[in-house]
């Protein structure tokens, strides 16, 4: 989102310029924190994932490699977590919106 | 009307900006929270399968909407501003 965007807007009527250009500021604030943010988001999810998953289903170290159980466990310890993530978000959009949820 | 000034400063846009960031961190840090809790409280550690089944489903849109309601109601006594009971 940048300013240039404003020139192809010069021929609309001032209320409407002033408004898009409120608009384009607003998304500004957004913009500028949302991406570093969004880097934290998925890196964090990333690590504590791995620590989730590792801790749940590696518990012995005979071998150095792990054994077809453990990647089973793994796997599907990480597709669980990420439809559970998900779903997580689904129901934290509508509270925020303040939508009456299902009991 | 005379002196009316509608036009932020340049440091109550600071502020503004400081306070709509840690707006959002607060808001990812809340989900994050919540996504943990949740998987912990509804999810049973063997992993049989990839999918999540009815029950954890279930589980898992009570426990958002009883976090949410811990966290509103946590608020509500945090911002009461009298001295705790």
């Amino acid at each position: 989102m940048d300013k240039s965007m404003l020139g192809d807007l010069s021929s609309l009527p001032e209320d409407d310029k002033l408004r898009m250009a409120a608009m384009i500021d607003q998304l500004q604030i957004r913009d500028r924190s949302l991406l570093p943010l969004l880097i934290i988001f998925i890196l964090r999810m990333y690590n504590s994932l791995v620590e989730r998953c590792f801790n749940d289903c590696v518990d012995t170290f005979r071998r150095k490699s792990l054994d077809k159980q453990e990647e089973t466990c793994v796997r599907r310890c990480a597709e669980k977590f990420l439809k559970h993530s998900m779903r997580v978000g689904m129901r934290f959009a509508e509270l925020n919106q303040g939508a009456a949820t299902p009991d | 009307m005379a002196g009316n000034n509608n036009i932020p400063s340049q440091v109550d846009k600071e502020q503004i900006f400081g306070m709509a960031e840690k707006e959002m961190e607060y808001r990812v840090e809340l989900f994050n929270k919540l996504t943990h809790t949740c998987f912990n409280k509804c999810v049973e550690k063997r992993y049989k399968e990839s999918e999540l089944n009815m029950g954890e489903n279930s589980c898992i849109d009570r426990c958002v909407s009883k976090y949410w309601q811990v966290t509103n109601l946590v608020g509500q006594l945090l911002g009461s501003n009298r001295p705790p009971v």
